[in-house]
């Protein structure tokens, strides 16, 4: 236990500082792929072990808890010391406040420290140590061969990739750290971490733009570790103490609600929900495996963790209602934001937002059905996302361009990522795929709050459009059947392989999934949700028959690859256009007998969807419902 | 027995395309009549498809041209077989009072094969039905 | 349910769904002739067709085409087969949209601007539609207490008593989904030409067919799913069925096809409007 907790969360750490000061590529390389595989072994070795609770007393030697408290500090004084260097005052605000308040807490309120265990595993816990240990080693091992395209394509005299895979790994440590602290000091602690790896991975190419983009990152997740520790403040005042476990399960009085607002607070600015979506879309610059790590498939989804963690809490409270509504609008409106884009970046980024606040609804609407929903929704969502987005940042590399637009036809210049692409996007929003399960468990857990289940049912028609049309244009293109091969490095194809089996595979098991991960969650609060029988999800008002139609979706998928087969001798003929067609495909004779492309963009229906247009009321409804939330909690 | 349900729905349900080469437009308004409730061929399944992917019986009216030719061979390539053209109106048969012209190719067999020819100037909306009627008649000795 | 009992009526469903389906649109055919004082074709008229376009050379402009169309046939195979197991309205839903999705992707594959400006016009539809149905579910829900058809059977009042203005909003997606005037944007099966055939266009010979048969099942659904609005004896549903399906006649008619933004704001706002009335009389019983 002791062992496999060293492996994750301080491993990465000391690969971390290795990576940083190797100058060689080939070691470098090397390190990311045995500190991957540590961690996906010892993530798995953790399943038979769970749940335990343990407190070290010490790590390599030093007291813990004065190292923690040492690193905080360090943290927020590098944080300062970037928010001096970029002049951005409400970062330094932020961080001298954080200063002061740690310091407050720490000599003078906490006369002892009380707090145990500090780390506690349950299946929450693991579920999430899981997707980043395997999803997050995935992606770091994709970003070898991606990191060494880039800096080609860059020029750079000096190589930064030792940077850049010592704070990823550093990162993956502190992920795994963050889901296991019971602590809440040390999960202050690995929530700063990862905000201070944001900034650096988002301002990694050192360009004008992306050090905007970072900065303004930085300064929303520090007004989100400044919520945070007003709140640790004000708990450890009510209640004397900084447990997590404890706090969940005390009896609620006094300004209980408040801290526990502020929490949900820091957990919407750390998952990019309205108004803080910016800092998500600007994230989008950094190299695409930041993006399909940091802010798809992990760090964005400790705000949901910490909701969902807290909802024993808060369950029946107005609290809870606001998280619910909160959570619907985000869905909906980061869908309908989603429609209105074509740079595919900026999709996925909305469609992280709205899929974000689809689980925050969840997580609000609080029944065991809703929290099941969550928590697969958590799942698929971390492995598809992050496999489009390594698609994008393939295909990215080759065609140079991020707009869905220029992916028109893609199938016939890269293939096989085409059709992984399709395949992620397929899982997205298609049964019996995990997504769209959690998607349906959301929508029969809410059906009992009218206003969630409107916005929902409005979101969720949103997000079939935005989807369908990219994966429509990317097979858009007359090709007469012959395969061209196409060239990846095999690390690529290894990351992205396993990732489209992970996502299609994992769906069809979700039942036993179900059973292992998810059951063992309920207890008396919650109590169980479905009842899985020969891999049918069931309860009294509704059924998902997971596997029947899984197989069902096998046949027709077999008999469907089986009629392209048979296309594939069929006589082809140039679509129509109006018969005017020449043999240049996709072109035909215009005036004075010169060719003219045709040419069909999708609908993006900036008028009604368009960011100008949306976001600032978007933002501004968010607001109104956030001060609901805060002032619902006084 | 297959063979001859198949056959017997090709003959209920012939779906046209009517395509104008450049015509004075008298035949087309014929065969846009037959389609009215005075004629009504949708009768037989006629349907206008307007769309050379969907349609059995490629209705060709007017004189072909040099620039108009090759829209012709498109609309009929994009056909799925089997097929039949039906050439209407003096023009469409020989390029008519126009086949003098320096730009005229002539009547529509030059550019495609044509099954069935129907005379005048403009064709009666009955000559044109009675056209279809006589082309789904070929249906036998394209198929076999 | 027994084992066989239940695959007896799968069995039902899969077969005699597009006979159903092919029925109503031959019957469809005719009354739509005599509003506009013809005679019309036989009322076998669609299965001729299908069948013709079973037997014609198969062409295709991409050969995703073949996959799509094979996909919408086994979604709403899959969805027909579910109705009549009596299984959860939300998955049944679900799975038609997989039908409806395919067909689009299909469509986009081809370069041509009819067949893309369809496809995009499907995807509105599919939005306008989709909120509605959803709704539509939760109202059954709210009243029965489950999702599942079973309930609807086995509850012993007529549900339009209790969700009238929901059956308005399903009629709304009945007609989008029938491709009935006004909305019929994005296909129609009238030669009203202004996007040659639409989403459709580019499908051609036994692919077509099989989008035809497809149809015929999406049909038979949405019947389907009206019908569990007087679900307590069959007479009364074949009743609630034909007077619908009239009344979806009547309206293709005497309406023009409108534009996707009419669409779009008129079906979500009157659409929304009486969903909200209604499911709020529900949720204050």
């Amino acid at each position: 236990m002791e062992k496999l907790t060293f492996i994750l969360i301080v491993l990465p750490f000391l690969s971390a500082i290795f990576c940083y000061i190797t100058p060689y590529r080939k070691i470098r390389s090397s390190i990311v792929m045995a500190t991957a595989f540590l961690l996906i072994m010892s993530s798995l070795m953790l399943i038979r072990i769970t749940p335990f609770s343990f407190s070290p007393i010490t790590v390599l030697g030093a007291d813990i808890h004065h190292i923690v408290l040492i690193l905080d500090f360090l943290i927020l004084f590098l944080i300062f010391y970037f928010g001096i260097k970029h002049h951005h005052l409400l970062i330094i605000i932020f961080a001298i406040l954080q200063i002061v308040l740690l310091g407050y807490l720490e000599y003078f309120m906490i006369k002892e420290q009380t707090v145990s265990p500090i780390f506690y595993c349950d299946s929450l816990s693991l579920i999430m140590i899981l997707i980043i240990s395997i999803v997050g080693s995935i992606i770091c091992i994709q970003s070898i061969p991606y990191m060494k395209n880039h800096e080609e394509h860059l020029g750079l005299r000096i190589s930064r990739e030792p940077r850049f895979f010592g704070v990823m790994l550093l990162f993956l440590g502190a992920m795994n750290g963050l889901v296991l602290s019971n602590d809440l000091l040390f999960l202050y602690f690995f929530f700063e971490i990862t905000t201070l790896c944001s900034f650096l991975l988002i301002g990694h190419d050192n360009t004008e733009r992306t050090i905007r983009n970072a900065v303004r990152a930085l300064w929303m997740n520090s007004l989100g570790g400044a919520l945070f520790i007003i709140a640790l403040v004000i708990l450890n005042s009510q209640i004397g103490a900084l447990d997590m476990q404890k706090i969940i399960h005390t009896p609620k009085a006094g300004l209980w609600f408040l801290p526990i607002a502020l929490l949900c607070f820091a957990a919407f600015t750390k998952s990019a929900q309205f108004p803080f979506q910016s800092w998500l879309l600007g994230a989008m610059v950094a190299p695409t495996p930041v993006s399909a790590l940091l802010h798809s498939s992990t760090m964005v989804k400790i705000g949901v963790y910490l909701v969902l963690r807290l909802g024993p809490a808060i369950q029946g409270t107005f609290l809870t209602h606001c998280v619910a509504i909160f959570g619907a609008f985000t869905f909906l409106a980061a869908a309908a934001l989603a429609v209105g884009q074509s740079n595919g970046k900026k999709v996925l980024a909305y469609s992280t937002i709205s899929n974000l606040g689809l689980i925050f609804a969840c997580a609000g609407i609080n029944s065991s059905a809703a929290i099941t929903a969550g928590i697969l929704l958590i799942i698929f969502h971390a492995i598809t996302k992050a496999l489009l987005f390594l698609c994008v940042g393939v295909i990215e590399q080759h065609i140079e361009s991020r707009d869905i637009e220029d992916m028109r036809g893609l199938y016939s210049k890269m293939p096989v990522t085409a059709l992984i692409t399709v395949i992620g996007v397929i899982t997205m929003i298609m049964p019996p795929f995990g997504l769209l399960l959690g998607k349906w468990m959301a929508i029969e857990a809410a059906s009992r709050n009218i206003i969630v289940i409107i916005v929902l049912a409005l979101g969720s028609a949103l997000t079939v459009m935005y989807w369908a049309r990219w994966a429509g244009i990317l097979m858009s293109d007359p090709f007469a059947g012959k395969f061209k091969t196409e060239k990846q490095p095999i690390l690529t194809w290894v990351s992205l392989v396993s990732l489209c089996l992970g996502a299609t595979l994992l769906s069809m098991i979700s039942p036993w999934l179900y059973s292992w991960m998810i059951i063992p969650i309920f207890n008396e609060k919650y109590l169980q949700s479905y009842i899985v029988t020969r891999g049918i999800l069931e309860n009294p008002s509704g059924s998902f028959a997971v596997i029947p139609l899984s197989i069902l979706a096998l046949i027709g998928f077999f008999v469907s690859v089986l009629a392209v087969r048979k296309a594939l001798r069929a006589r082809v003929v140039p679509p129509y256009l109006s018969g005017v067609q020449l043999s240049e495909p996709g072109t035909f004779l215009g005036p004075m007998n010169q060719p003219v492309k045709a040419e069909a963009k999708n609908y993006y229906l900036s008028s009604i969807f368009g960011e100008q247009r949306l976001t600032i009321w978007v933002n501004l409804v968010a607001m109104v419902l956030i001060t609901m939330l805060i002032g619902g909690a006084l | 027995m297959f063979k001859k349900l198949i056959r017997n729905s090709r003959m209920k349900s012939p779906w046209l395309l009517h395509f104008d080469c450049g015509s004075c437009n008298g035949c087309d308004i014929e065969v846009l009549a037959c389609l009215t409730p005075v004629y009504d061929v949708e009768r037989f399944g006629i349907i206008n498809v307007g769309n050379p992917m969907h349609a059995d019986l490629f209705l060709v009216t007017g004189t072909v041209n040099s620039r108009n030719s090759m829209v012709l061979r498109n609309l009929y390539e994009q056909m799925p077989n089997p097929k039949i053209v039906v050439a209407i109106g003096s023009c469409g048969l020989s390029g008519g009072i126009f086949r003098e012209a320096y730009n005229v190719v002539g009547g529509v067999d030059k550019i495609i094969p044509v099954d069935v020819y129907v005379p005048g100037c403009p064709a009666k909306p009955e000559a044109i039905i009675d056209g279809v009627v006589t082309g789904l008649q070929k249906y036998d000795r394209i198929v076999n | 349910m027994s084992m066989s009992m239940q695959i007896l009526l799968v069995v039902l469903g899969v077969v005699a769904g597009p006979l159903i389906g092919g029925l109503i649109g031959g019957l469809d055919r005719i009354i739509t002739a005599r509003f506009q004082s013809r005679v019309g074709p036989p009322v076998l008229q669609p299965f001729y067709d299908v069948n013709k376009l079973l037997a014609k050379e198969y062409t295709v402009v991409n050969a995703w085409q073949a996959f799509c169309a094979y996909s919408y046939l086994a979604a709403s195979m899959i969805s027909v087969a579910l109705f009549f197991l009596q299984s959860d309205m939300l998955v049944i839903y679900f799975v038609q949209a997989v039908g409806a999705i395919f067909l689009v992707v299909g469509a986009l594959s081809s370069t041509s601007p009819y067949s893309q400006i369809g496809a995009h016009r499907e995807l509105l539809q599919m939005l306008a539609y989709e909120p509605l149905l959803v709704l539509v579910i939760i109202g059954i829900y709210i009243e029965t207490g489950s999702f599942k058809i079973s309930a609807v059977y086995s509850w012993d009042k007529p549900l339009l008593l209790k969700l009238p203005f929901l059956f308005v909003v399903l009629g709304y997606a009945l007609t989008i989904k029938l491709r009935k005037s006004p909305f019929d944007l994005s296909t129609s099966h009238h030669a009203h030409q202004e996007l040659v055939k639409g989403v459709t266009t580019d499908y051609s010979g036994p692919l077509l067919g099989l989008i035809e048969i497809a149809h015929w099942y999406d049909v038979v659904l949405f019947l389907c799913f009206c019908s569990l609005f007087w679900a307590t004896n069959i007479a009364g549903m074949i009743i609630l069925i034909s007077i619908t399906y009239f009344l979806e006649i009547l309206i293709d008619n005497v309406s023009a096809r409108m534009t996707w933004r009419w669409m779009l704001g008129n079906v979500w706002a009157i659409g929304l409007t009486l969903s909200l009335v209604n499911l709020i009389w529900l949720y204050q019983q």
